[in-house]
C-alpha cells in the first residue's frame, strides 16, 4: 500500500482496517483478540454440504478435502463426516494431510 | 461392557438437569403424567441383552425404551448406536430380534407413518415441515426432518434426546447451519412485542422445539392405540400384480408370486418378474422380505447371478390388497421403481400399455397391453378405446400380454382414453394426440455426487417426456397432455455460476439414456485451486420431430419457395449438481432392516 493513497473517506477505512494484522497466531499475546474460530471457510459461506445459498457449487468448501479435519474434529457436519469425539477418533489416523493423503480416509458406518 | 452407557447416562442427565434449569421448572420427572403411558417390554431377549442399563419397574416398563416408539429404521440407528459407542456385545440374531420386537411393540401406526413413507423408501424429495419453524431449523440442519417424524415419545424423552444430541456433538449448540441458530439462541435478547403484540418469545429454539414435539408427536396417540390392538400378522400370500414406473425406462408390468416363510409368520419369499412396457426388456428377481409392525414390508431382491440386492420398501394397507413403495439400489439408493402390487384373484386385470401416445391419423400402430387373466380368445370389437381409434387386428393374445394393430382417425379428438377389454376397463392407459408442442426434462432439478476413487458415485437418471398443449393449444396450461417419453439427444451445457467457469470439462458424462455418470473423486491438479470435480451444469435434450405433417418449417425456406419443411427441433433443459460424497453412510449396503 505503499504505493497508493486513499483519496477518499471509504479508502482511508480500508487503508486502516489493514493496518490491523488479521490473522493472530495463537500463541502472541498483546495484540487486539479477534475472535478465532478453529474451523475453516465453512464459517465463512456458511454453505450447505451439497449446495450452497444459492443452490450451486460455486461457494462450496473446495476441495472439500481441505476443509474435511475441520468438518472432522469440530463435528460441523456431523451426519455427513465422522465426528472424531465419538464416532470415528482415530479417523485421521492413516492421513496426516487430507489434500494429499485423501485416498486413506474410510468411510463410516456408525 | 457398559462403562461407557454409564458415562453416556451421566451426561444425558447432566444435560437434561442444566436444560432444566434453563427452563421453567418441568414436571417431577419420576412422577410425571407421561411416566404412567410407558410400554411394558415382554419380551425376554429385550430384558436380558438391555436390561443391564435400561432397568425395569415394577409394571415391566424399561427406562427410555418404553417410553419411546419408532420406526424399524430409527431403532436399527439406536441398536447401532448402543453397540458402537455403548459396547453393547450382540449377535446379529439376536438384534435382529430385538429389532423386530421393539419395532412392532413400540413402533408406528400407519397413520403415522404414511405421511413420511419417503424415508423409509430413501426419496431425494424436497420436504418441508411447516408445523413448527423453529423445530425444523433446528433439527434438519443436519438431517432430514422425517427422521424426527419417524419417533414419538414422552417429554422427558424428548429431552433426552436433546440431551443426548449436546452430549454427543457439542457444537450443535451455536452451529449456525442454514442461517439457523443452533440449539441455544444466539441471536439478541429481543424486548419489542411481535406483530401481534404478544411478548417476544427468547426462550433456546430446543426448548420451543421440545415443547412442540411433545406435543405434535407424543408416545401415546389414538392411532398407535388403535393399531397395536387391531395389528395382526399379514397373510399376504398369493399372486400379486406388480406395476411400476422406473426413472428413463417408463412403466413396469408385471406379477410377484408371494409365498409365506416358515423362518417367520411375517417371513415371505417373492418371485418377480416384469417387463418393461416400452422397450420389452424382461427382469426376473427373487426376494426375501420381513413385515414390520404389521404393515411395514422390508426386504431385499436380486435378479439371478446379481451381485447388488435391491432393497424393498413397501407399505400394506390395512385391506391386505394393495401394497405400494419403492424398490431401489444404488451406493446412495438413487436408482429405483415405483411400485404398486395389487393382489389378483381370477378376474382379468389390465395394468397399462406399451404405447403411451397414439397419434392422428396413423394406421397399423403396435400396442401391447399388460393384464393377468386376459382372454385368450378375444376379437378386435371386444377391445375399445374410445371415439377414433380402433383394434385393426388382433396379432396375439396370452393371458398376461396382448398385442393389436391400432388405427386411429383424422378426427379422434385429443385427450388421455381408457382401454376396456372383457368387461375390465385401464383409465388413462394412452393419449391420443395430434402434435409434439414441446418437450420436458425430468427431474428439473437432479443431484450427482463424484466417486470412484474411494467414495462411490452417485449417478443422476434424466428422461425426457412430449407434451401437447391440449385442446386449448395453450402451454402450461391444466389441459396439457402428457405423451409419455420420447427418444432425445442429450447433452450437458455450461451454467454459467461464476467467470471462467469450466465445470463442463470436469463433472462427467452423460450418455443417450439420460443417464449422468459423475467424474471420480479427490483434489484435481487440473482445476484452479484443486477443486473436486464439481459443479453445476444444464442437462439439455433436444427432439427433432421428423414428422412432415407437424412440422412448421422455418420461415426462411418458405420464403424460398423449398418445398420441404425443416424437421422441427424441440429443447429443453435441467439443472444438475454434481457435488461431493458424503463420508458417513447410515444404512450400511449388507446391513438394514432386511
Amino acid at each position: 500500500m505503499t504505493h497508493l493513497k486513499p483519496v477518499n473517506r471509504k479508502a482511508v477505512r480500508v487503508e486502516k482496517a489493514t493496518e490491523r494484522p488479521d490473522v493472530v497466531a495463537l500463541q502472541r499475546t498483546g495484540l487486539p483478540q479477534t475472535p478465532h474460530f478453529p474451523i475453516g471457510c465453512s464459517l465463512v459461506f456458511s454453505p450447505g454440504w451439497e449446495a450452497d445459498r444459492t443452490g450451486g457449487t460455486a461457494g462450496l468448501c473446495q476441495p472439500v478435502e481441505r476443509d474435511l479435519f475441520d468438518c472432522h474434529i469440530g463435528c460441523y457436519w456431523p451426519a455427513q463426516v465422522p465426528d472424531q469425539l465419538n464416532h470415528a477418533p482415530d479417523w485421521t489416523a492413516k492421513c496426516a494431510a487430507a489434500q494429499k493423503d485423501w485416498r486413506k480416509i474410510d468411510l463410516i458406518f456408525p | 461392557m457398559l462403562k461407557r452407557v454409564g458415562w453416556f447416562t451421566l451426561l444425558g442427565v447432566f444435560f437434561a438437569v442444566s436444560s432444566a434449569r434453563a427452563q421453567p421448572p418441568a414436571e417431577a420427572s419420576a412422577q410425571s403424567p407421561a411416566q404412567n403411558d410407558g410400554i411394558p417390554v415382554q419380551n425376554d431377549l429385550v430384558r436380558a441383552r438391555c436390561g443391564s442399563c435400561h432397568k425395569s419397574d415394577d409394571k415391566g416398563r424399561m427406562s427410555r425404551i418404553s417410553y419411546r416408539r419408532a420406526t424399524p429404521e430409527n431403532w436399527e440407528r439406536t441398536i447401532k448406536r448402543m453397540v458402537t459407542l455403548n459396547k453393547v456385545n450382540l449377535n446379529p440374531a439376536d438384534a435382529r430380534t430385538i429389532l423386530k420386537y421393539l419395532s412392532d411393540h413400540h413402533g408406528l401406526a400407519p397413520e403415522e407413518e404414511r405421511p413420511i413413507a419417503f424415508e423409509a423408501e430413501r426419496r431425494m424429495i424436497e420436504y418441508t415441515y411447516d408445523k413448527d419453524k423453529d423445530t425444523s431449523d433446528t433439527c434438519s440442519s443436519c438431517h432430514t426432518m422425517a427422521r424426527v417424524l419417524s419417533e414419538r415419545r414422552t417429554k422427558e424423552e424428548w429431552e433426552l434426546l436433546v440431551a443426548m444430541h449436546r452430549g454427543y456433538y457439542p457444537l450443535v449448540d451455536n452451529q449456525p447451519m442454514n442461517n439457523g441458530q443452533g440449539f441455544r439462541r444466539t441471536r439478541a435478547v429481543q424486548t419489542e412485542p411481535g406483530p401481534d403484540g404478544r411478548p417476544p418469545d427468547n426462550r433456546h429454539p430446543m426448548e420451543k422445539a421440545i415443547e412442540h414435539l411433545t406435543k405434535a408427536l407424543p408416545l401415546t396417540t389414538p392411532d398407535w392405540s388403535t393399531w397395536s390392538a387391531a395389528m395382526q400378522t399379514p397373510k399376504l400370500a398369493g399372486r400379486w400384480a406388480f406395476t411400476g414406473t422406473a426413472a428413463g425406462k417408463g412403466a413396469v408390468y408385471g406379477t410377484v408370486a408371494i409365498t409365506a416363510d416358515s423362518s417367520a409368520a411375517d417371513a415371505f419369499s417373492t418371485e418377480t418378474r416384469y417387463t418393461v412396457a416400452r422397450t420389452g426388456e424382461t427382469v426376473t428377481r427373487t426376494g426375501k422380505a420381513l413385515v414390520y409392525t404389521g404393515y411395514q414390508w422390508r426386504g431385499r431382491g436380486a435378479a439371478p447371478g446379481a451381485t447388488e440386492p435391491w432393497r424393498e420398501v413397501l407399505f400394506i394397507e390395512r385391506d391386505w390388497k394393495t401394497m405400494w413403495g419403492r424398490w431401489y439400489t444404488g451406493s446412495y439408493d438413487e436408482t429405483g421403481i415405483d411400485v404398486t402390487l395389487v393382489r389378483l384373484t381370477t378376474e382379468p386385470v389390465l395394468f397399462g400399455s406399451s404405447v403411451t401416445a397414439v397419434k392422428t391419423p396413423s394406421a397399423k400402430t403396435a400396442v401391447k397391453i399388460f393384464g393377468a387373466n386376459l382372454p385368450t380368445t378375444v376379437k378386435a370389437e371386444d377391445i375399445a378405446f374410445g371415439q377414433g381409434v380402433t383394434v385393426a387386428r388382433i396379432v396375439s393374445a396370452r393371458p398376461d400380454e396382448l398385442a393389436i394393430d391400432v388405427d386411429v382417425a383424422a378426427n379422434a379428438p385429443i385427450g388421455p382414453r381408457d382401454v376396456s377389454i372383457a368387461g375390465t376397463v385401464k383409465p388413462s392407459a394412452l393419449v391420443v394426440y395430434d402434435k409434439i408442442d414441446g418437450i420436458k426434462v425430468l427431474p428439473q432439478a437432479g443431484m450427482a455426487r463424484v466417486g470412484g476413487n474411494v467414495f462411490p458415485k452417485q449417478l443422476q437418471q434424466f428422461e425426457a417426456v412430449g407434451m401437447n398443449n391440449g385442446p386449448d393449444g395453450k402451454p402450461d396450461t391444466p389441459d396439457d397432455v402428457n405423451l409419455g417419453l420420447v427418444n432425445v439427444k442429450w447433452s450437458v451445457e455450461e451454467y454459467t455460476a461464476t467467470f471462467g467457469d469450466d465445470d463442463l470439462q470436469f463433472v462427467g458424462t452423460l450418455d443417450q439414456s439420460g443417464l449422468f455418470t459423475p467424474n471420480v473423486d479427490g483434489p484435481n491438479p487440473k482445476r484452479s485451486g484443486n477443486r473436486n470435480n464439481v459443479g453445476d451444469v444444464w442437462v439439455v435434450a433436444e427432439f427433432v420431430d421428423n414428422d412432415p405433417s407437424t412440422s412448421s418449417g422455418s420461415p426462411r425456406a418458405e420464403s424460398r419457395g423449398d418445398a420441404k419443411p425443416m424437421p422441427k427441433m424441440l429443447r429443453a433443459r435441467a439443472h444438475l449438481l454434481v457435488t461431493v460424497p458424503l463420508y458417513m453412510a447410515w444404512f450400511h449396503e449388507t446391513g438394514g432392516t432386511q
